[in-house]
């Protein structure tokens, strides 16, 4: 095979590229982690520079793994992209089918259903938390208060008074608080990436086979049957790229969380590595080490869940 | 058993009406063959039929029972598409199944069925395998199978054939024909290749524009074209339509006379020409033949072979009785 040599040489450069590209950012981050290495220490001066000479062993991974927000944010990474992921899939597949169907206007519809897509994350985290979600100046706290108001007038009516009177004084939710920060970034993620699947659903369902789904209406089968046994097996694959592209999106959130929480109580591993990258990059480096092993782990569990169900 | 029956029924799309009003009786146990050429309206009949569009007015009959407004699933008719149409992520097994487990059959007894109609269309060896990995003949075979397991009261094939390349075509062409002696059960069949309708068909029905030209049996096509359409339409090579004073001769508008129905000389004979194109078939020969003033072109169809060659003089004699005359309104006389 003497004269496959010139195309594997003339394709070198860019495998190189690729290599370079992934490896170099990889090893540097497997070399910090093994190694004492800070922004700043006044006793040990030494550790500011990284040299193998400060050598920790899995020391950094040790110190990691014992810190107490660890396991949260390994949790609350996996609830997050998992929350968002189920909850994109499932809108994204009803509203593309739903929009499948011609209507009058359906173009200005599709263009305001991919609006989220094109907002910041920073700025949809802000609109979100202080526009929508705030307990008092917010939507929620002005619908809140309004059923309250409403509910209060209707205790003193005749006849159904009693029945409104049982009624509690709703409270709103706040959403900064620790136990619910996490379900704000998933409800304003959400939001923002819906459009993302159903863009892609929809171009799926544009192609599906419509004699198949005649040929399936002539034997016996009903609209469910059709859409269960045609058009979800027809979407396993886009919703396995829409569900690949979405965690490893996801596994990396950071604006949100920053902006919702600073992190209180709800810390994923991104931001886990921020903070530690204030000053210990030794501690940050072990830390997205782990973070690359989650998101591996994430891939393979979520490609043969999906692999199964749906591709047959 | 089904025997059809269409009242009176049209079809319109917006403004366009694309089928005027239509009669038609299927007998029990026919094949019938709809033919024309393309956009005249035979597939959008079968789908009137199969359900699968509305009638704009008038009504289907299957067996007496008037369906117009029954659901397709509800008539009892199985479809195959042009496309096949096979369920794409399913095995060929489950392809076959779909229709028995959409109505709840019991494994068993779809299992049966399954092993059956594989057994009919040699399909056994690949139950396991996805459509995506099989030929287009086996892939039709499929769509057949899916259609045979529902015991339906007729078989609709919307341009079956069409997809397959000319040596399957003949083949598959025979596996249906075997099929409909086997089981019995009334076929409609849409085409567009009048050989397949020839071949095929104890009832042709060829139509022009939504309108059914005509109705009958191949050769009561072929020998006694009603009108000017069917006479071109059936046949291969098309029949000559003459319409000089060569049609006056026979007190005719236009005179037809197929190709295979012309003797041919170099000597002498009743219209002389030049030979143009000569398709040498081996069996046959076609020889295209200008300037006889009849037509621009004239077909000849004789068996074996000839000794002419491109602009060599040629003598024409068509068989006195075999002549089609038609009046001015294209009609047989």
């Amino acid at each position: 095979m003497a004269n496959r040599t010139l195309p594997r040489l003339l394709q070198t450069p860019a495998v190189i590229l690729l290599l370079l590209w992934m490896i170099v950012p990889l090893s540097m981050t497997l070399y910090f982690s093994f190694i004492r290495y800070v922004l700043n220490n006044l006793r040990r001066p030494e550790w500011t520079k990284p040299s193998i000479d400060n050598w920790r062993g899995f020391g950094n991974y040790e110190f990691v793994l014992n810190n107490k927000d660890f396991i949260l944010a390994i949790q609350n990474s996996l609830v997050i992209v998992g929350s968002i992921l189920f909850l994109t899939v499932i809108l994204g597949v009803l509203i593309a089918v739903l929009i499948n169907k011609t209507f009058p206007g359906q173009g200005i519809v599709r263009v305001l259903l991919i609006s989220p897509f094109f907002v910041m994350p920073a700025v949809n985290a802000v609109l979100w938390i202080n526009m929508i979600l705030d307990p008092v100046l917010g939507l929620q706290g002005i619908a809140v208060d309004g059923i309250n108001t409403w509910i209060s007038g209707l205790k003193d009516a005749p006849l159904v008074g009693w029945f409104f009177s049982l009624w509690p004084t709703l409270e709103p939710i706040s959403f900064r608080a620790t136990q619910t920060s996490a379900i704000a970034v998933i409800i304003m993620v959400t939001w923002q990436w819906t459009p993302f699947a159903v863009l892609i659903f929809m171009t799926s369902l544009q192609s599906e086979d419509q004699q198949q789904k005649e040929a399936a209406i002539l034997d016996g089968a009903n609209t469910w049957n059709q859409f269960r046994f045609l058009t979800l097996p027809h979407l396993g694959r886009p919703i396995a790229i829409v569900v690949m592209i979405q965690a490893i999106f996801h596994l990396s959130l950071y604006a949100e969380i920053e902006i919702v929480s600073r992190g209180n109580g709800n810390k994923n591993l991104p931001y886990l590595i921020g903070e530690f990258a204030n000053n210990n990059i030794g501690a940050a480096s072990a830390t997205g080490i782990f973070a690359v092993i989650l998101a591996n782990i994430v891939a393979i569990f979520l490609l043969r869940m999906i692999g199964k169900t749906l591709m047959e | 058993m089904g025997k059809i029956v269409l009242e009176n029924v049209t079809k319109s799309f917006g403004d366009t009406q694309v089928i005027p009003p239509l009669n038609l009786t299927i007998e029990d146990g026919e094949f019938a063959v709809f033919v024309g050429p393309s956009g005249c309206g035979k597939s959008t009949l079968l789908r009137l039929i199969a359900g699968l569009e509305d009638c704009t007015s008038g009504d289907v009959l299957i067996n007496g029972d008037v369906v117009t407004q029954v659901s397709p699933s509800k008539r009892g008719l199985a479809m195959v598409f042009q496309t096949y149409a096979l369920y794409p992520h399913m095995t060929v097994r489950k392809n076959i199944a779909f229709p028995m487990r959409m109505s709840g059959m019991s494994e068993a007894e779809q299992e049966k069925k399954i092993q059956a109609a594989a057994e009919s269309l040699n399909l056994t060896d690949y139950l396991d395998r996805k459509p995506g990995q099989l030929s287009g003949g086996q892939r039709q075979r499929v769509a057949i199978g899916r259609a045979i397991v529902r015991d339906p009261k007729a078989f609709l094939f919307d341009e079956p054939l069409s997809n397959l390349d000319a040596a399957l075509r003949v083949g598959m062409r025979l596996e249906i024909s075997e099929m409909h002696a086997r089981m019995g059960t009334t076929m409609i069949y849409v085409t567009h290749d009048q050989v397949e309708a020839m071949t095929m068909a104890d009832k042709i029905v060829v139509l022009q524009a939504g309108v059914i030209e005509q109705v009958g049996s191949p050769l009561d096509l072929y020998h006694k074209p009603q009108n000017e359409f069917v006479a071109g339409f059936i046949g291969s090579p098309k029949m000559n339509l003459i319409k000089t004073d060569e049609a006056a001769k026979h007190n005719a508008a236009t005179i037809g006379i197929r190709p295979e129905h012309l003797t041919v000389s170099t000597t002498d004979g009743a219209w002389k020409g030049t030979v143009g194109v000569a398709e040498h078939l081996g069996s046959d020969t076609f020889i295209h033949v200008h300037d006889t003033g009849l037509a621009d072109m004239i077909t000849v169809r004789i068996s074996g072979d000839i000794a002419v060659k491109h602009g060599d003089r040629i003598f024409l004699t068509p068989e006195a009785d075999q002549i089609h005359k038609f009046d001015a309104n294209g009609l047989r006389i």
